[in-house]
């Protein structure tokens, strides 16, 4: 009984990693460039994706006071994809969720850097 | 003859009102719509505008941004002065916007301008002014809450254009749905009011029908009673008779001359109340009842009084009465016996001038009281003439009657001959009255011609 039951939930949980790998907008090994949006690119990487999430869905006032656990890259920082959560990100202010992608930096000061950024800041670049 | 005239007035005046009603709701709704339609052309209007001017406002805030970039990469004080400017054309563009917004009461997107131009503030005092003063230390701090700023403001950006294109969506939804509703209620509208139309015309096609039918009938039934020219002895006798106004149904006016013997002829004329089929036919019972008193009786006011008991027996209408004037005329001498029942339009012509009879009792149907009989001797070259008041009532333009002494004079100028009298009578009526003929008039003229031996 045990045993189903286990086997039952390992399948769930597989079902809901390939839905998320599916619908997610990089992939883990994926060689990414980072860019935001037009009017500042420069891209907020976060040491945890409860902070990224937090940082969106939060007050501004809250979003500030989160700054701290942020890393600013310059725009065209190269990095690597590591993990992705698909509609993990959410706020009032966005037209649907986004996902949440994580990442080591290759490129830059902050070259070696694992952090979590907003899925529409990534931007393919190649595949290794 | 379906309708009487109570039920035609009332079904004209009812069809009159719903057609005046459906027209004054069409009308209304017309104009309401046309408001409606008017106030959200003007609410789109506006909303484009907010649209417009937040695009202008987003271009003064980068405005903002770039010049603070600008300072910092050459520290050049252009660059201060364009900040300025930029800050305050963002001021004053943010409160016009804010103003629309509240105007037209879009209080989501009012609120989160609000928000956008806190943060704009905020960024001022928080990043703006710490880079003007140190341009030289660039904080990485200062640089995440540029960042912070400038997604925030790109976010709350976004937010407001999309409710400024929905409401502008609802809009222009609300539009077509009013121009819809619209479209349709006219087009109800218009069905209604022909339809009421046809409904109307219909109605008015058959009544006049109906009164054409009647005032046929009625003037079938005139001519049948009413007496023509019936010759006495040294007489020349003229008689005309003219109907009111077209659209009022024939009147109830009667006269008539019977030999009665060899040397007595009994003259009568009335007017009854009335008009139609009814007083056409009481004028047949009027004149027929009189002629069999007049057999009996030889006193005019005895004639009277009987034709009143016989006439209040006979119809039982409380608003009928007639005046009536009843003459003997001894065709032989001319004198005449008469009496009048409120029939004042009888008069003598003579060579120095228009006599007027007296009225000698009341309107018959009216009272019971007795009449009085007069004689009066008539001489060659007199003429008689009995009238309705349809001569001596008859108004001008200024609604003035013609009264006693107008007919007086209007007899003393007519033609000589008896039928040439009368006709002028009633070319006198028709001139000063024109259209505005109310009543019936007829004329009988009586001219004695000699007096002498009975030769009939």
């Amino acid at each position: 009984m045990t045993r189903k039951a286990l086997l039952i939930l390992a399948g769930c949980m597989i079902a809901l990693t390939a839905r998320a790998v599916a619908d997610c907008r990089a992939h883990r090994g994926e060689h990414v460039v980072l860019y935001s949006t037009t009017d500042d690119p420069s891209v907020l990487m976060w040491d945890s994706r409860a902070r990224l999430r937090a940082y969106h869905a939060a007050s501004f006032d809250v979003a500030q006071a989160l700054l701290p656990h942020a890393l600013l890259v310059a725009p065209g920082t190269h990095a690597d994809v590591i993990s992705c959560i698909a509609d993990y990100v959410t706020s009032p202010l966005f037209t649907g969720p986004e996902s949440a992608v994580g990442v080591i930096v290759t490129s830059g000061p902050s070259r070696g850097a694992a952090r979590w950024v907003l899925g529409s800041d990534v931007r393919m670049f190649k595949k290794r | 003859m379906t309708n009487g005239p109570f039920v035609r007035v009332t079904g004209t005046l009812l069809l009159t009102a719903f057609l005046l009603l459906s027209l004054g709701v069409a009308i209304q709704g017309t104009f309401e719509t046309r408001s409606s339609i008017s106030n959200t052309f003007a609410r789109q209007s506006q909303i484009q505008q907010a649209q417009i001017d937040l695009e202008e406002l987003l271009r003064l805030q980068i405005d903002e941004e770039n010049s603070l970039r600008g300072y910092l990469l050459t520290r050049d004080p252009f660059y201060k002065s364009e900040y300025r400017s930029a800050s305050a054309g963002y001021d004053a563009k943010e409160s016009a916007i804010h103003a629309t917004l509240q105007e037209r009461q879009l209080t989501g997107a009012g609120q989160l301008l609000g928000d956008y131009a806190n943060l704009q503030r905020e960024w001022r005092s928080s990043v703006a002014v710490p880079l003007f003063a140190h341009p030289r230390v660039r904080l990485e701090e200062l640089d995440k809450r540029n960042k912070l700023f400038s997604d925030y403001e790109t976010m709350t950006v976004a937010a407001i254009r999309r409710a400024l294109a929905q409401t502008g969506d609802d809009l222009a939804r609300s539009t077509q749905d009013e121009l819809d509703r619209s479209s349709y209620a006219r087009a109800s509208w218009v069905l209604v009011f022909g339809l009421l139309a046809i409904v109307f015309n219909a109605y008015r096609s058959q009544l006049n029908r109906e009164l054409e039918e009647e005032r046929s009938f009625t003037r079938i039934l005139q001519r049948a009673f009413r007496s023509e020219s019936t010759p006495l002895p040294n007489c020349d006798i003229g008689s005309a008779y003219l109907s009111a106004t077209s659209h009022l149904a024939v009147g109830g006016d009667v006269f008539d001359i019977y030999r009665l013997s060899e040397d007595r002829a009994l003259l009568l004329i009335a007017d009854i109340s009335g008009k139609g089929v009814d007083a056409a036919v009481l004028t047949a019972f009027v004149k027929f009842m009189v002629r069999a008193i007049a057999l009996r009786d030889s006193a005019p006011a005895a004639i009277l009084a009987e034709f009143n008991v016989v006439l209040s027996k006979a119809v039982e209408d409380p608003y009928l009465f007639a005046s009536m004037f009843v003459g003997l005329l001894d065709t032989n001498r001319f004198g005449l016996t008469y009496a009048s029942a409120g029939h004042d339009a009888i008069f003598v012509r003579r060579p120095e001038g228009v006599i007027a009879l007296d009225v000698t009792g009341p309107v018959l149907g009216v009272m019971d009281e007795p009449f009085e009989s007069r004689t009066f001797d008539l001489r060659p070259g007199d003429t008689l003439v009995l009238a309705t008041d349809g001569l001596t009532e008859v108004r001008n333009r200024a609604g003035e009657q013609l009264g006693d002494k107008g007919a007086m004079e209007a007899i003393a100028q007519g033609g000589t001959e008896a039928q040439t009298l009368a006709d002028d009578l009633v070319k006198k009526v028709r001139e000063r009255g024109g259209s505005r003929v109310r009543d019936d008039l007829a004329v009988l003229a009586i001219r004695v011609l000699r007096t002498g031996s009975n030769d009939a």
